[in-house]
């Protein structure tokens, strides 16, 4: 079997990130001053994802989707989010973009996906491989959530330099 | 409706809304409070969390008749109270190790407001805040507060607190009865006229002398003032303000002192409030403006250094703006404090005050520079702010800070939290108070005891007679904090 980005790199962003998506909430609260912020910051997110696949849904040259980029820029924001210090007063101003920014990424991501062949396999597998993950994860002591994000973010980058070099060797099949 | 249509399916629709509400949620971020006080876990704080300590627990104050059975209880057993309004206090004033705390501040109802006499009765858990909604339909005003309306008024009464005013003198003058609940247990109205003057170690008796439980304050009409502002040399203030105090215009008063690297105690800018012939019955108490805009101004200032001499010159346009701007008198008695606030981990911010003769400061500014660096941007203690107000001579209450007309001070310090750095506030601030002592002044009480016992005798030569009658008045030591037990026990 070949890999190639359509069958498993989607796979291993969707999984990864519903598995981090507990540990990017207590993080967001952590950083959120009240809960009305938190909340907001969660709109802001999901208004960003909106317009992330709006943009993906309007783009006419499809083959050229960036994926790389969506990647890397992804695993940057949680990378940044790793570095940044939590006692920083000016928190919520860097958060709000960040929100928006991942927004815009997942937004556009999940409209590429859901136009790819193995969307709808992805979607029983990740079910499947995010449960068992987290029975995992819950044998885990969380020492920070911050570490379980950077690690992802450094995930997402490799995805990314994958998708990069993978680039031109093989096409995506469509949906028809 | 094609058109709309169109519109709506563009990305950049959707992509506007995002940018919009980002805007909106920007502007709405709260600003983070400190966090203190008495619900912080095991430990209780006060403003500045530099005091932590392990109390036996909190009574919400609710009715009087509670209070009295907590106070002779405490007689019997041996109990420790004190008494906690809004706790602004920095230096423990409000609770004692292992003891009990009288949390004031659900005691605040407005019991009477009488508009002939213009005075009002309130309980001594109110905030400025509630007696000003009170009165201010009435077209009356306080006569004296502190600058800010977020103090309670037990607290403020406790600490003898000042403000703007230049014409009404010291608070405590402004009360004409209280209720007290005494350290045996006895709730008895005092006024001035009592023989055992009580309200003499009361006011500015820091919580000492038993619970006020409510106050009759004199008002005075809510008079409309014009802004005034000018800016001068330091040198020419003490004259300038002996003029101001002479003409019967001018109502209130305050100016600032930079402490920009680049005019260092050098400048000044004053701020006098002009009486009109009008009085105002109808403007509404304003709130809160404009505070994300100072917070992120002073945050810059904090940074010290050519951002610090930024801020001055924004300070100083700032106030320019004001000139013959028109506000109310309570209004003028409600500045902002939000724009204050400093939450950052391993720093805290701290206020002193020191009082010197008007007529010993123009000296005292010049020697103040031989103790503070101009520049404190490579410093760890850091000056953010002077702010200079008048206090009228007090020979009532016994601790008290204006021997004389006396100009305070009021300073805004940061400095680390680590052993070092406290020791080296400690010291600048000893030195300051030496000064300041030179110079015929003293230093104001509320705020965390930087400086030495002998300081503080120094300061308040009435102090044993204070000891003396908290012993008389308080025989089996009910009423303590933190405070007491650092400077007189
Ligand atoms: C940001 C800031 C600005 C300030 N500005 C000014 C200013 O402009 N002018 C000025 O003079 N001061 C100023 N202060 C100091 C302030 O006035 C005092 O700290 C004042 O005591 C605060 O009132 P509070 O309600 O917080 O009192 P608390 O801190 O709760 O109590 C202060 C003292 O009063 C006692 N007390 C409280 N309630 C009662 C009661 N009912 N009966 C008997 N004793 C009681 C307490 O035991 C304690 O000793 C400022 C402080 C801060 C933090």
């Amino acid at each position: 079997m070949k890999f190639n980005s359509t069958r498993y790199l989607p796979l291993v962003v969707t999984v990864g990130q519903v598995v981090i998506f507990p540990y990017y909430i207590i993080w967001l609260k952590q950083v959120s001053l009240t809960f009305t912020l938190f909340a907001w910051f969660f709109a802001a997110f999901s208004f960003a994802a909106a317009w992330g696949y709006r943009i993906y849904q309007t783009k006419k040259n499809k083959e050229r989707s960036l994926l790389f980029m969506i990647f890397v820029g992804m695993g940057v924001v949680y990378i940044v989010i790793g570095f940044i210090k939590n006692s920083y007063e000016y928190l919520p101003y860097v958060v709000l973009p960040l929100q928006v920014i991942l927004g815009v990424l997942q937004g556009y991501f999940r409209a590429w996906h859901s136009e790819q062949d193995t969307y709808h396999l992805h979607a029983v597998h990740h079910y499947m491989i995010v449960g068992f993950m987290m029975i995992g994860f819950s044998f885990v002591k969380i020492i920070s959530p911050v570490v379980f994000i950077t690690i992802f973010g450094a995930l997402l980058c490799i995805c990314g330099v994958w998708e990069f070099f993978r680039i031109g060797k093989l096409s995506v099949p469509k949906k028809v | 409706m094609d058109s709309i249509t169109k519109l709506v399916k563009n990305p950049w629709f959707l992509g506007c809304l995002v940018i919009i509400f980002m805007a909106v949620v920007m502007w709405n971020i709260p600003i983070e409070k400190r966090k203190y006080g008495l619900s912080q876990g095991s430990l209780v704080t006060d403003y500045t969390g530099l005091l932590p300590e392990h109390i036996e627990r909190v009574v919400t104050a609710e009715n009087r008749n509670d209070l009295q059975r907590i106070v002779k209880q405490a007689n019997e057993n041996g109990q420790k109270i004190s008494i906690a309004g809004l706790q602004h206090s920095q230096g423990g004033h409000t609770y004692y190790k292992n003891g009990v705390v009288l949390d004031m501040r659900t005691f605040n109802r407005i019991l009477d407001i009488d508009e002939q006499e213009k005075t009002i009765r309130v309980e001594a858990g109110a905030t400025w805040e509630d007696v000003q909604e009170a009165i201010q339909p009435h077209g009356l005003a306080l006569k004296v507060t502190q600058s800010q309306s977020i103090f309670t008024i037990g607290g403020s009464l406790s600490v003898n607190a000042h403000g703007r005013d230049i014409r009404f003198g010291s608070m405590a003058e402004t009360v004409k009865e209280i209720t007290l609940l005494t350290p045996e247990g006895e709730i008895k109205k005092v006024n001035r006229d009592d023989s055992d003057e009580w309200m003499k170690y009361v006011f500015g008796g820091y919580g000492l002398f038993g619970v006020i439980l409510d106050v009759r304050l004199e008002l005075t009409d809510n008079d409309l003032y014009t802004i005034h502002t000018e800016k001068l040399k330091t040198n020419e203030y003490a004259s300038y303000f002996n003029r101001v105090l002479k003409q019967p215009d001018t109502a209130m008063h305050y100016a600032r002192v930079s402490v920009a690297p680049s005019s260092f105690l050098d400048e000044m800018v004053v701020i006098n409030y002009d009486h009109t012939e009008n009085t105002d019955h109808k403007s509404v108490l304003k709130k809160e403006e404009g505070v994300r805009i100072s917070k992120m101004a002073l945050d810059a200032g904090r940074k010290g250094g050519t951002l610090e001499n930024l801020f001055w010159a924004a300070q100083k346009r700032y106030i320019a703006s004001l000139n013959r701007k028109e506000i109310t008198r309570n209004n003028a008695m409600r500045s902002e404090s939000t724009f204050m606030e400093y939450t950052k981990p391993g720093r805290v911010e701290v206020l002193q005050e020191f009082f010197v003769p008007v007529d010993s400061y123009d000296e005292y500014l010049t020697d103040l520079k031989d103790i503070i660096p101009a520049n404190d941007k490579r410093h760890d203690f850091k000056v953010h702010n002077i702010t200079v107000r008048y206090a009228a001579k007090d020979n009532f209450t016994t601790l008290n800070y204006a021997k004389e007309d006396m100009l305070g001070l009021v300073v805004l310090i940061q400095h680390g939290l680590k052993e070092e750095d406290i020791t080296n506030a400690e010291s600048l601030i000893q030195s300051w108070t030496n000064l300041t002592l030179e110079h015929g002044g003293t230093y104001y009480l509320p705020y965390y005891r930087y400086q030495t016992k002998e300081q503080f005798k120094s300061s308040y030569p009435n102090w044993q007679d204070f000891q003396e009658e908290k012993l008389r008045k308080d025989p089996n030591h009910v009423f303590q904090n933190m405070f007491y037990e650092y400077y007189v026990k």
